[in-house]
């Protein structure tokens, strides 16, 4: 037994020990950027990967022109099929990339020709811009109705089970 | 796969046994505390993962977090590997089986004698380890979306799910002893708080109705039902919406604290605007034990025959969980609490839903009782 703590003890510190080495967080690698106008202000939108597909993940950049330190902004991004304009958030910083603005690990919907819209306010007063057209592809992997289908076999294995003891017991459980 | 009673063991022989000194009603405890342990894990991981990703976002697949999710379902899946093997073991040996763990041996392959909580638990915790594969391949193919309802994620928390049920079940064998019915409170209480994320897998369907917070009824209008249909005597219903409430009182300060604590330690920094809630235990439904007390008041007629009685229970409950969950959500994140007629379509669907919960609970707890088929 006191063989068995040992092990389990030695195992535990090591995962503990070699976790922060285990992740290993990737530093943001911007493929491709589109230059925005944003009133007085440019703005570069980086991405990740090139070009953007529905439902793949990238992390986006958003640097203006001179620094974010004296700026503050908001974005917002709206679907193609979407009649008005998507809730706008303020502008965080990428966490992995702490002098620019960004999303990380952030992903769009749906195929089609989004808008990404801007507003910025700094020493040159309030601006507003968009990213228009940005065309998003496809998803790839398989259909999703596929995967939701797969995703939610241990639901049926359950409803299964219930149904099955259902009948089983129903003379004695009622 | 075939189930039935095990080989050699006749239904006659399966049933009542008296549990005799403390050897035998200690017995099984060992096996079922693993398996608790591994469910705790797996909350603790989950409810610190949703909160890391929300306060500072990386992932990888071997975080901290992730790492507690692993091996929760990990220790789980070996305790219940451990109990079906002990049990095809004793019957192979000629040994009498005993219900108390892990409940009424059925017949798997017909090569092993599964008790069937862990049967159950088991089977979730294999599946837990397929969808993980998967989850991987999907990661590689769409990057590390940090969105709780993609499908391979929604497959690993059912899984969960599973694994839950059947330490639950594992508890309520044993319900006679005095860890039993702690371990079926605690089991219940995780179960419950579990349920909460897995409902957010609705969080797209549009509409006047939230089908987040209809599903959440349902699910939590489930488990309290069952809890009342499962007790001969008052009290189980409201323990588990006890359990409940610690394990968010708990969460609400540890997965905050754990996230924190972790990004100091790998140096990453607390995302900008941040609204500091802890998400997971924020989901979890404040007022359930005012709901839970209100169906024990319905389940003690209802213990004298009137069969329609949980169902109106249910449904009374339902309306409560579904329409209190819009005001604790503007409460706690601070907006304002939606006018009536936003939130009466979805009480409507949780008076509905709650309705068919409370039908099918009061069933599920007859059923619960026959895990041990001494109690049944």
């Amino acid at each position: 037994m006191r063989r068995v703590l040992t092990v389990l003890t030695a195992v535990l510190g090591l995962v503990l020990a070699t976790a922060p080495l285990a992740q290993a967080y990737e530093p943001v690698n911007v493929v491709h950027t589109e230059r925005v106008q944003i009133g007085p202000y440019a703005l570069d939108v980086g991405f990740s990967a090139w070009p953007v597909r529905a439902m793949q993940s990238l992390d986006w950049t958003f640097a203006p022109v001179g620094g974010i330190a004296d700026k503050s902004g908001t974005l917002s991004m709206t679907a193609p099929d979407q009649g008005k304009e998507a809730r706008q958030r303020p502008m965080a910083r990428h966490p992995r990339k702490l002098e620019v603005w960004g999303l990380d690990i952030k992903s769009l919907d749906s195929p089609g020709n989004w808008t990404i819209r801007f507003r910025v306010d700094g020493p040159q007063g309030p601006g507003e811009g968009a990213l228009t057209s940005l065309n998003v592809l496809d998803q790839p992997g398989p259909p999703m109705a596929l995967s939701w289908s797969l995703s939610t076999l241990p639901l049926v294995g359950l409803v299964a089970f219930l149904a099955v003891a259902w009948r089983r017991t129903r003379l004695v459980a009622q | 796969m075939t189930a039935g009673i095990a080989p050699g063991i006749t239904r006659e022989r399966a049933a009542p046994r008296t549990a005799t000194g403390a050897a035998t009603a200690s017995r099984g405890l060992p096996t079922a505390l693993a398996l608790l342990t591994g469910s705790l894990l797996t909350l603790v991981g989950l409810t610190w993962d949703v909160q890391w990703h929300t306060d500072v976002g990386p992932d990888t697949f071997f975080t901290l977090p992730h790492l507690f999710l692993y091996a929760g379902s990990a220790v789980a899946g070996l305790a219940s590997l451990g109990a079906v093997l002990a049990a095809t073991a004793g019957q192979r040996a000629g040994r009498d089986p005993d219900p108390v763990v892990g409940g009424r041996p059925i017949a798997v392959l017909r090569v092993f004698s599964a008790p069937i909580g862990y049967l159950v638990a088991g089977c979730g915790a294999a599946s837990f380890l397929l969808y993980g594969l998967w989850d991987q391949w999907w990661h590689g193919l769409y990057g590390f979306d940090a969105v709780i309802d993609s499908p391979p994620h929604i497959g690993l928390l059912l899984s969960v799910m599973a694994t839950l049920v059947g330490t639950v079940m594992v508890f309520a064998a044993a319900y006679r002893q005095t860890w039993g019915r702690v371990g079926t409170v605690t089991s219940l209480g995780i179960l419950a708080a579990f349920s909460t994320i897995v409902v957010l897998g609705f969080s797209n369907v549009g509409g006047p109705v939230d089908a987040v917070s209809a599903a959440l009824s349902w699910l939590m209008v489930v488990l309290v039902v069952t809890a009342v249909g499962f007790a001969r005597k008052p009290g189980l219903a409201v323990a588990l919406a006890v359990a409940l409430g610690i394990i968010q009182a708990v969460g609400w300060w540890f997965s905050p604290w754990a996230t924190h604590v972790y990004a100091d330690a790998v140096g990453l920094p607390i995302r900008d605007y941040i609204r500091g809630v802890p998400v997971m235990p924020a989901l979890m439904p404040m007022g359930l034990v005012v709901v839970a007390a209100l169906v024990e008041v319905f389940a003690v007629a209802a213990r004298r025959g009137n069969r329609w009685l949980p169902a109106v229970a249910g449904a009374l409950a339902g309306g409560l969980v579904a329409g209190f969950q819009g005001v604790q959500n503007a409460w706690v994140y601070g907006y304002a609490v939606p006018p009536v007629g936003d939130l009466a379509p979805t009480v409507v669907a949780g008076v509905v839903l709650g309705l068919l919960a409370g039908f099918v609970g009061w069933r599920f707890g007859r059923m619960l009782r026959l895990v041990d088929p001494g109690k049944a």
